[in-house]
């Protein structure tokens, strides 16, 4: 008994120690202060890896971002800063707008003579062209992703930076779109630090693009102070450029920028109803609730719903390798009867814009997508959903109907039987595909879920050819400067199908001869008229073909804000035109220089 | 065999247990009678609509309606929408917009709706508001016009034909329906879960999915157990040294950790309730056949199996007549917390993801599950997760109890 | 000493045996899983890419890298040489995070809120179960009830209780995470009373669970020992009744931690699960991240971790027992 107790209490009394000095090992002392730090949840997942931006794998949403949607700029930075709102770039490092040539085949971008690294030299043109050889030379996300539309990137001089279009063979730019993509899209980096890294790796890409970059250089406002597998935090740099009056004109108010590692949405969530996340880009399911009902002081962008700015749709694809999809009336009526406020109600509780608000086409919801077609060209092909009795009829139109009377519609003579999949434990876009199964059953069209893992899932998706699933979900593209054009090409273009781990587009690889046309055309043409049509004749294949159809609008960052220590966040109604990209994305980034302390 | 019984009855704590379980059972059976359908049928649009009554507001505008004059059913009208918290709050705007408040009454409601009217402006903007706070008073004020509206609300309708809108009905303040003469009234005891479905429903289903699993993993690990059990310890030797191998391993791999490895290398589609419940039961044999073997040990050189075995009898008919209904009481036992160990299991591995797949069945686990990927716990929806949590510790309550029942009544040294 | 010697011999022997049967199941099942993680990678990179070539060659390149391009008895071989240097891998979805690194920053928090919780749980939980055999009458009636009533309770759902009662409505304990959201670890006295903090209601979810367990088989046991024929010999014999339940319970006790023993595999799955209900940052969470992110060397890493924990605890309960009770020197003669 004795020899128990005093085996069991110095056990204890070990771990206890243990647990202590395992949890306080290697930091500094600090506590940040509440109203000098900006907390975030719902941009960093898992542990900080690394800070450098030439890699792909570093996990540091946090610190590195580079999204067509508008890249994260609080730590690196672009040449320009795209607004989703309305599409306009802002110039960050870039000297006022970009000129194309008359032939639009070059961009020129001056760069601004107060653009500072943080080591104090100025950034300059050599260090834009050189990040854009060492991506490409690295083989990672940017540079395989730019290779095809850019030629070059050249310093004309220090300050003056020139990008070729890659050409045709009959020499216009294969996509100009794309170049200005490129500009808001792509970090600067420095071009010295670069060259340490070769040194450092002897030149060896996989080194490189692993280095934890401990010493990297950067010239966007914060940089890095701690992280461990708890939380990550930036602190101002107060030598930061942008305080120029060519810029900013100030520093950004959160002297702190702090992330805890939540370990799912729902730890995220209780944080910021407790007031210790400021900024949350998470879904959160009745978010009205967090006001109306428990009273909190947390607002989105729109006061009422959808009360976000959506700018994709995610979309059930109809898998055109299964020869009952390839009747385009079951497409078509199966789309038609699917209940749409259904989804919107549960997947998203009702955070979308329904389609009787803003009617289906290939373009998000955004002012400015929705002006490149004509509506009225495209009424008669548009549906709400719900709509069992067109889908019926459609059906007995095209001959498909219940001729042995079980209930169920036959094709060629066999009880049609579809299922509708989505990766498991997406809770959304599950509650989706079982709202399209239910639509099936209305219309006489066996529809079952399936929900693999998204590991299984996604191999099935991309693979060239798959039979495994009939109707399944993906994502399209968001807001970019390449917009509406690029959703368009994702959601028909044929030059995907048949490529091996296709994440592109065009999962259900559908083909048309007209669309390939049109996705070529648009990008190279500048009359406005002409361009409406082709947007327009885009919209009416799509509505008519039905080779996916979109379930809800979403957006691409959630944007939920508590004002228990800051106040002014952007909001639909300031007039300032800062979009909801959570105080760090694009033009987002503006928000972090108007805050406020609420109580002072 | 028949005293047994009734010895077993007359055990409290196993009659305790029994009725527990019992009553749980027969709540299984009778409840889908009362409340037939498919339990896994989403009813309602959106997550978690709170438990109570919910009575079709479009049905109860053509119901017959009777006059019913209430003292204080205009405060409660206004009081719904205005709480002490909002007058605190319409006094801090007056404060904030400085506007002399002296001597205003907060209860006082006309004096302090008259005086709101007057100087509310919603596109005033406050020094230092927030925009939640202004967002607040917006709504505020919108509450108050709605529920200090005229007294009669008109409901009308658009004729399709003519596009035109029409007037249907009428609804007076003293306007009462009866909740009897409602077309369409659903009470919801236990509110929806995430999915819009029938809370209550889908908890009495689940039960029974549950159980069935602890059931089949109860029978599966007991029957391995008894069967390594009983080789090893009669026949010794070899098969014991091969048996006690396995078991010794299998004692200290956790066999949770087993779990979620099996589990996680079966896909999700192939992940049926069943399935589960055989990997459960697969592996949890281990203390039944530990403690079998060593019964059986104990039995082997006893004279009645000597007996037996002199006299030729066959090793299956000396298992089944002179070692099995010796350890009978020990191996119902165990298949009882078994059984209750089975559905625990469930849960948890339901919990970490690897659970049956969603959309065939549900069972408690899942049910847990959803309700935490949606933040039940965070977001007040207790009846999407607290029943749950009940249920399947009453399950495993009346288990053990019976279990602590049939215990004194097999070794009378702990009888009370 | 030569009995003693024989006897841990034959437990080496086994944790060694154990050990690696562990080995094999955590190398083989994760990989069973039908789906291709690096895929699942080069998803990651892929989104926005257009160039189908340049997916390719993110996938190839992290096929080379973990090696999934090689048959499988190569990749375990390897497997296992890399073990031996402390590699258990490169973590999938922390990529180029090793799996060794996020082990070893959770591994501490696991412990230090495991072990305390299941020793406490077991501790409080025998000193219940003795009073309730000793005292019998009112407390045991109550007592026990309660005990097997808290003992059914799963972990995962004590824990959410706790939390939904002490930190959302009570609002007096965090709801998740292991030190202040405003905190850097820091050796302060700030900091240590946050982790406490933060530490209690996990701790508690645990304790509360295995008391129950432990009590009613005390009770069981003490109540066997209270009617053996040597208590009643001794008290026949006049011994003080104070020195009679004192030897009663030490033959309780020694049981139970065997007991223990066995159930400590059970008793940690629970916990785990609980922790995942607090995001505490252990062992628990890192599980059920790389079960969401199919991350395979996680998975194994982390199980591997646990079975080894669990042996190892096993087996300085076997010493101790070994220490403890004079029958296993008699045992060692058989």
């Amino acid at each position: 008994m004795k020899h128990t107790r005093k085996i069991l209490s110095l056990l204890l009394a070990l771990m206890l120690a243990c647990s202590l000095t395992i949890v306080s090992a290697g930091a500094e002392t600090v506590e940040l202060p509440r109203n000098e730090t900006l907390y975030f949840a719902g941009q960093q997942w898992g542990s900080i890896n690394g800070w450098n931006p030439l890699s792909d794998d570093m996990n540091n949403a946090m610190g590195i971002t580079q999204d067509a949607g508008g890249a994260r700029t609080i730590m690196y930075e672009t040449l320009y800063m795209y607004n989703m709102l309305d599409g306009s770039l802002t110039p960050l490092i870039a000297d006022g707008d970009f000129v194309w040539n008359d032939a639009h085949t070059e961009i020129t971008v001056k760069i601004k003579p107060a653009a500072k690294w943080s080591d104090g030299t100025p950034i300059t043109a050599q260090d834009v062209a050189y990040t854009f050889e060492t991506n490409v030379k690295l083989g990672n996300a940017k540079g395989n992703g730019y290779k095809p539309y850019v030629e070059s990137v050249t310093a004309v001089d220090d300050s003056t930076v020139l990008i070729k279009a890659m050409l045709t063979d009959a020499g216009v730019a294969v996509n100009p779109l794309q170049l200005v993509c490129f500009l808001e899209e792509c970090y600067v980096v420095q071009k010295a630090w670069i060259q340490t890294l070769e040194a450092r790796c002897s030149n060896d890409t996989t080194a490189m693009k692993n280095d934890a970059a401990e010493d990297v250089v950067w010239s966007g406002p914060y940089t890095k102070y701690f992280a461990n597998d708890q939380k990550v935090v930036l602190i101002r740099d107060d030598n930061y450029w942008g305080q120029d009056a060519s810029m900013w004109g100030s520093l950004p108010v959160p002297k702190y920028i702090a992330h805890v590692i939540y370990a799912d949405n729902a730890a995220g969530q209780s944080a910021l109803k407790a007031g210790e996340v400021d900024v949350c880009q998470e879904f959160i399911a009745n978010v009205q609730d967090l006001w109306l009902k428990d009273g909190l002081p947390i607002s989105t962008y729109l006061n009422e719903a959808p009360y976000g700015i959506c700018v994709n749709m995610p979309t059930a694809w109809f898998n055109l390798d299964i020869p009952v999809l390839q009747n385009a009336s079951v497409r078509k009526a199966i789309a038609m009867a699917v209940d749409y406020d259904a989804i919107n109600q549960n997947a998203m509780t009702g955070q979308s814009p329904t389609f009787a608000d803003v009617p289906r086409s290939c373009m998000n919801p955004t002012a400015g997508e929705q002006a490149t077609f004509d509506h009225d060209a495209v009424k008669d092909l548009q549906w709400v959903g719900n709509d069992i009795e067109g889908a019926k009829a459609l059906l007995e139109a095209a001959g498909i109907v219940d001729s042995d009377g079980d209930g169920w519609r036959e094709f060629n003579g066999e009880k049609i039987t579809l299922n509708s999949c989505c990766p498991n434990g997406w809770t959304d876009w599950m509650a989706a595909m079982e709202i399209v199964a239910a639509a099936g059953k209305s219309i006489g069209i066996e529809i079952t879920t399936e929900f693999p893992e998204w590991s299984v899932y996604q191999t099935i998706v991309t693979a060239t050819t798959q039979t495994d699933y009939d109707i399944f979900m993906m994502w399209t593209d968001s807001a970019t400067p390449a917009q509406p054009w690029g959703r368009i090409r994702m959601m028909m273009s044929s030059e995907f199908i048949g490529v091996e781990g296709n994440w592109s587009g065009n999962w259900g690889h559908y083909s048309n001869a007209r669309i390939d046309e049109i996705i070529k055309a648009i990008p190279t043409t500048t009359d406005a008229t002409e361009l409406k049509n082709l947007y327009t004749e885009a919209v009416q294949i799509y509505l008519t073909d039905v080779p996916s159809f979109s379930l809800m609008y979403r957006p691409n960052k959630f944007h939920a804000v508590n004002e228990s220590v800051w106040t002014n966040f952007p909001d639909s109604t300031d007039g300032r035109n800062i979009p909801p990209t959570d105080c760090t994305d694009g033009y987002g980034i503006a928000a972090l220089y108007a805050l406020e302390l609420v109580n002072p | 065999m028949k005293n047994t019984l009734k010895q077993v009855f007359h055990s409290p704590k196993f009659l305790v247990g029994f009725c527990i379980f019992t009553s749980i059972l027969l709540m299984m059976i009778i409840y889908p009678l009362v409340n037939p359908g498919n339990p896994l049928e989403m009813i309602g649009l959106g997550t978690f609509a709170e438990p109570g009554t919910y009575v079709s507001l479009y049905d109860s505008v053509g119901t017959k309606t009777s006059t019913l004059k209430l003292d204080g059913a205009d405060v409660k009208r206004i009081d719904q929408v205005l709480s002490g918290e909002d007058r605190v709050n319409m006094l801090n705007w007056f404060t904030a917009d400085s506007i002399d408040i002296s001597g205003l009454d907060i209860t006082d409601t006309d004096t302090l709706l008259a005086m709101w009217k007057a100087n509310f402006d919603p596109s005033i903007r406050l020094q230092g508001m927030t925009k939640a706070m202004r967002n607040y008073y917006i709504r505020l004020n919108d509450n108050i016009n709605a529920a200090a509206s005229a007294d009669i609300l008109t409901v009308s309708e658009i004729d399709a034909s003519t596009g035109e809108t029409v007037e249907k009905a009428e609804i007076n303040k003293t306007d009462y329906v009866n909740v009897g003469d409602v077309a369409n009234v659903k009470t919801l005891p236990l509110g929806t879960d995430n999915f819009g479905r029938d809370t209550l429903k889908e908890l009495v289903s689940a039960c029974g999915t549950s159980i069935r699993i602890g059931l089949i993993a109860g029978t599966v690990a007991t029957f391995i157990g008894l069967l390594l059990g009983l080789l090893g310890g009669y026949l010794g030797g070899f098969v014991d040294d091969i048996v006690m191998f396995f078991t010794n391993i299998f004692t200290v791999i956790p066999s949770f950790v087993l779990l979620i490895l099996i589990s996680y290398s079966i896909s999700q589609d192939q992940r049926g309730a069943n399935t589960i419940a055989i990997v459960i039961g697969f592996t949890s044999w281990v203390w039944t056949a530990r403690s079998v073997r060593s019964q059986v040990i104990s039995l082997r050189n006893r004279d009645h199996v000597n007996l037996s075995r002199l006299s030729g009898h066959s090793l299956m008919r000396i298992i089944l007549t002179d070692i099995l209904p010796y350890i009978a009481s020990y191996v119902v036992m165990a298949f009882i917390l078994q059984i209750s160990s089975g559905i625990l299991a469930e849960a948890q591995l339901s919990l970490l993801g690897l659970g049956p797949k969603t959309t065939d069945v549900p069972t408690l686990g899942l049910m847990m599950n959803w309700a935490m990927l949606y933040s039940a716990h965070l977001n007040g929806s207790w009846w999407a997760y607290f029943p749950v949590i009940l249920t399947i510790a009453f399950i495993s309550f009346s288990l053990n109890l019976m279990n602590t029942g049939l215990d004194q009544v097999f070794n009378p040294t702990l009888r009370d | 000493m030569k009995g003693y010697r024989k006897y841990f011999g034959k437990k080496i022997l086994w944790l060694v045996i154990t050990f690696i049967a562990a080995l094999l199941l955590n190398f083989t099942l994760p990989r069973m899983m039908p789906g291709d993680p690096v895929a699942a990678m080069t998803a990651k990179q892929a989104q926005g890419l257009s160039e189908a070539s340049a997916v390719k060659a993110i996938y190839d390149n992290y096929a080379r890298e973990f090696g999934t391009n090689k048959p499988i008895t190569q990749q375990f071989f390897t497997y296992v040489v890399n073990l031996m240097h402390g590699d258990m891998g490169t973590s999938f979805s922390q990529y180029p995070r090793k799996v060794s690194n996020i082990i070893g920053n959770a591994i501490g928090w696991t412990l230090a809120l495991q072990f305390p919780a299941i020793i406490i749980g077991w501790l409080i939980g025998n000193l219940l179960g003795a009073l309730a055999a000793y005292i019998r009458k009112g407390f045991d009636k109550v007592l026990m009830p309660i005990t097997l009533f808290l003992s059914s309770i799963p972990a995962f759902g004590m824990a959410v209780m706790l939390l939904v009662v002490f930190a959302i409505n009570l609002k007096v304990a965090p709801i998740s995470g292991g030190y202040g959201f405003d905190m850097l670890p820091n050796f302060s006295w700030n900091f240590v009373v946050s982790v406490i903090q933060h530490y209690q209601l996990p701790f508690w979810s645990i304790v509360l669970v295995s008391i129950g367990g432990q009590a009613v088989g005390m009770r069981s046991m003490s109540i066997y020992e209270l009617n053996a024929d040597y208590v009643k010999y001794a008290r026949f014999l006049g011994i003080k009744d104070r020195r009679v339940v004192g030897y009663v319970f030490r033959n309780a006790m020694l049981p139970q931690v065997t007991g223990l023993a066995l159930s400590i595999g059970t008793m940690v799955g629970g916990a785990l699960v609980a922790e995942i209900i607090f995001s505490y940052p252990g062992l628990g969470t890192t599980i059920y991240q790389g079960i969401t992110m199919a991350d395979y060397p996680l998975i194994s890493g982390t199980t591997l971790i646990i079975t080894v924990m669990v042996l190892i605890a096993t087996f300085v309960l076997d010493i101790i027992y070994g220490f403890i009770d004079p029958r296993v020197k008699a045992a060692q003669f058989d």
